[in-house]
């Protein structure tokens, strides 16, 4: 049994957290950054610097002219889009792998859709940023990746239980390894230095509880979790946890606005396809 | 595979019987005067506000003909009022309505009522639709909203990193210029400092050359004493070779002493009026003899236009002439030497004039004109040996010519002779200058009579210059210092001091302010036989190795009438003496 602190332990002697990603959230939280830092920072990684501009100029963003460099591109989509797009390719790399049991791939397909999903709810329906239930919906299950890495072993088992009905899967996780993903993908994201509202979205993404605020960031990834979960991406097979009464009640007042994301969440995952599919 | 639909996604949330009441509502609200019944397909049966009476018999009827048929089917409420009943596929049911909007007889003749009855059906059905629309559009101007307002966060954002990189240029300029105001006082001090220990070595290298003159000054008078004594003709060749030896380390030493005074900026020019004409001559006449034994022609020419009698240092100019010829004259066999002088142009009152000193001789390769001008170089490494000489001539001419406000160039080649040459510009003597006479070689020897007293520390100089003075007549005697020249002058009387400058314990400057200050108080003057009875202030000739300017002035203000720099030339001594000696 090991707790979320060790595992996270274990897993930074195998890798690192990516440098330039924590360093550009530094910029975004620094009143006195310019797009001068960030190009000095992403520089240094010339195949970042790539796939940065790539990801830019992708239909996704819909920009009216080409960008050419870093510090362009923080000019046109602003810090905080391009520390998202930082996180997605340090983030990329480790979503790799696919058993029967547990595939990291489709789990990367999972999270794009969620952060999608929840960029479009905190756009449309709430009229508010996107940015962080963006970076929520892409970091929200880089716990599991985590045990994957260390804790291979009991994290099928927990993935076994769970599909067997034994109970949701956080708890399954916490029987068998000690600690969930929610947890250590929370520790991760704090070492990270991500906003305090990131860190609880993700710390409560599988917690029943009651719901004060609909538009925060949490109840917005719970949400786009639940509807990405009925789409079948989600890599775990296994009962789909409720939603919270007060996120039903929500969505029953706005049918005909979610209707509309349903029908519109096929052509933005088209446009998005650079952001969440792999490079083979 | 097809997309998830809202349905798949939310079927808990789809509560058919609750869109059937949300279409009778609107209908409704649309016909408020019609009543209403709904068959769903699970048969639930449902009503608006005014339910339609009818028998459960006949609504079956009904609503089974009108499921088969593809329009409305007409039939009869309980009351016995026309009804009409329509299978809605949308929701899967049947409506059963009566209106009066659209009464029996108009659905017999099909008037305009009833299509406004089907309108206002679909109207109706499409509720759910135009909510959507309305919810899309909706969603359009809150992301527009959203975008906008990001469009201002980047436009305000954009700004401030503007203003921060406006910050940080200025910030750096800043600093760059501080960093530069750093290394400018750093170089400066360095600069100063490299200055510093310039001056020393000048320094250093003049009071070398002060020590190197007090033997020389011997070594030049004592072998001059000996060529007039009655030699072998042996004896005589080996004094003349010690004479000749000493005078061109002489002319070393001035060298050297030149270029430190220069280096150490302590060089003044003189400007006082001169002869060009005679000063050239005079430098052509040097060479007489050795061009003779050569078999060289020297010649002189000088322009008209020249005035005869210009202003100037006519020492230093002599010298870089000499200096010049003298080269020449070493490096040329055969054929001659010429120095000429062309006038060039006339510039704010001056005649700029062009000196020339061109030879026929072996000439400079290209490549060692830049080195010849170096201290101790010469152009080719071996001349130094087969010609002679220090290097340091040139120089000292180049610095000279600079002072002058010329430049020395050399037009050269070899096999066919140089040409050294500068242009300076002269100024013509004002007429009532009238000229100082260039001393002369006269002759003095023997003339005068009276008493000197001679005060020298260094026992050599005092044998020279006492057997110097004697030979020219005059009775000496000998004081070691300043001290011991008061004692002196306490119990005898003198009519002339000779006094060395540097000197231990009371130097010679000390000593004659010592002499003019008893010399201004009557009491004291009555205890001195040397100065009581006299009319006028003793006759004070100062003896100093130093030539500057300055020392010259020093004598002066110290109270000395005159000034003899060492080592002490016969003629000088001969000249100064017969000025300063009373009749």
């Amino acid at each position: 049994m090991s707790s979320a602190k060790d595992i996270l332990k274990k897993f930074t002697e195998l890798k690192t957290l990516p440098h330039v990603a924590i360093k550009v959230t530094q910029l975004v939280n620094d009143e006195r950054s310019t797009m001068h830092d960030f190009e000095e920072i992403i520089k240094l990684d010339p195949v970042l610097v790539t796939r940065l501009l790539r990801l830019v100029n992708s239909p996704y963003f819909g920009l009216s002219q080409k960008v050419g460099s870093i510090a362009k591109a923080v000019v046109f989509t602003g810090m905080t889009q391009l520390r998202n797009l930082v996180a997605v390719e340090s983030l990329r790399g480790m979503f790799k792998g696919d058993d029967a049991d547990f595939s990291a791939q489709k789990l990367w397909l999972h999270s794009a859709t969620v952060a999608i999903l929840s960029g479009m709810i905190a756009k449309r329906i709430f009229g508010k940023d996107s940015e962080d239930v963006f970076l929520a919906g892409i970091i929200h299950d880089i716990g599991l990746i985590v045990e994957n890495q260390v804790a291979g072993e009991p994290l099928r088992e927990a993935c076994k239980a769970f599909r067997e009905g034994q109970g949701p899967l956080v708890e399954c996780e916490r029987k068998a390894i000690g600690t969930d993903h929610a947890e250590v993908g929370y520790l991760l994201a704090k070492d990270w230095g991500l906003p305090q509202e990131v860190l609880d979205s993700i710390k409560s993404h599988h917690l029943s509880r009651q719901i004060k605020d609909i538009s925060s960031t949490g109840s917005i990834l719970q949400l786009a979790e639940f509807m990405a979960g009925k789409m079948q991406y989600w890599p775990i097979a296994g009962p789909l946890e409720a939603l919270p009464s007060e996120l039903t009640e929500h969505v029953k007042g706005k049918m005909a606005d979610y209707k509309i994301i349903i029908r519109d969440l096929p052509g933005e995952m088209t446009k998005a396809k650079e952001l969440y599919e792999s490079d083979e | 595979m097809s997309e998830p639909t809202f349905d798949d996604i939310f079927d808990e949330l789809i509560d058919v019987n609750e869109e059937l009441q949300g279409f009778l509502a609107t209908l409704d609200s649309l016909l408020p005067e019609a009543s209403t019944l709904l068959l769903s397909e699970a048969d639930v049966l449902l009503a608006g506000a005014h339910p339609l009476a009818l028998s459960p018999v006949a609504r079956e009827r009904l609503a089974g003909e009108a499921r088969k048929a593809s329009g409305f089917v007409a039939g009869k409420a309980d009351n016995g009022a026309c009804c009409q009943a329509v299978y809605l596929a949308k929701l899967s049911a049947v409506l059963i309505i009566s209106s009066a909007v659209a009464p029996e007889d108009d659905w017999l003749s099909g008037a305009a009522s009833v299509s406004l009855l089907r309108n206002t059906l679909d109207l109706a059905l499409y509720r759910q639709e135009r909510e959507m629309l309305v919810a899309d559009h909706e969603q359009s101007v809150r992301q527009i909203n959203l975008l906008q307002q990001q469009h201002d966060k980047l436009i305000k954002d954009n700004y401030r990193q503007y203003r921060l990189n406006q910050d940080r240029e200025k910030e750096y300029a800043r600093k760059l210029e501080s960093e530069i105001a750093k290394q400018t006082a750093e170089l400066r001090e360095a600069n100063a400092r490299l200055e510093e220990i310039s001056r020393l070595k000048s320094d250093f290298l003049a009071n070398m050359s002060h020590e190197l003159r007090t033997p020389m000054n011997a070594i030049i008078g004592f072998s001059e004493l000996l060529s007039e004594a009655s030699l072998t003709e042996e004896q005589l060749d080996y004094a003349r070779t010690i004479s000749q030896s000493a005078a061109s380390l002489l002319t070393l030493i001035n060298d050297i002493l030149d270029l430190a005074k220069i280096e150490a900026g302590k060089l003044e020019l003189e400007y006082l009026p001169f002869d060009l004409a005679e000063l050239v001559g005079n430098v052509a006449a040097m060479f007489k003899i050795p061009a003779r034994e050569k078999g060289v022609a020297v010649s002189c020419q000088i322009d008209s236009r020249i005035p005869k009698r210009i202003m100037g240092d006519s020492n230093r100019l002599r010298q870089i002439l000499i200096n010049l010829a003298g080269n020449a004259m070493k490096f040329t066999e055969q054929g001659g030497i010429d120095i000429l002088i062309d006038y060039d142009r006339e510039a704010a009152g001056q005649i700029v004039s062009r000196f020339a000193v061109r030879d026929s001789g072996i000439g400079i390769p290209a490549d060692r004109v830049e080195a010849i001008f170096e201290k101790f170089i010469q152009a080719d490494g071996s001349t130094t040996r087969k010609y002679g000489g220090t290097g340091l001539g040139l120089a000292i001419c180049l610095q000279l010519v600079e002072l002058m406000g010329g430049r020395l160039m050399v037009a050269s080649e070899v096999g066919r002779g140089s040409t050294f040459s500068f242009v300076i510009p002269l100024a013509e003597a004002p007429a009532e200058i009238i000229s100082v006479k260039e001393p002369r070689d006269a002759c003095h020897e023997k003339t005068g009579g009276g008493r000197i007293l001679l005060v020298e520390d260094n026992a050599v100089n005092q044998r020279l210059a006492s057997i110097l003075i004697t030979r020219q007549g005059y009775e000496v005697e000998v004081a070691s210092d300043g001290a011991e020249s008061l004692e002196h002058l306490r119990n005898q009387a003198f009519d002339l001091v000779l006094m060395d400058v540097q000197m231990p314990n009371m130097d010679g400057m000390e000593a004659t302010r010592r002499i003019r200050a008893i010399e201004a108080d009557p009491a004291l003057r009555q205890d001195y036989v040397g100065l009581r009875a006299r009319q006028q202030p003793l006759a004070i000739v100062g003896l100093t190795a130093h030539a500057r300017k300055e020392d010259e002035d020093a004598c002066y203000e110290a109270g000395m009438n005159g000034f003899l720099t060492k080592p002490i030339v016969k003629a000088k001594l001969a000249l100064i003496l017969s000025e300063r000696m009373p009749a």
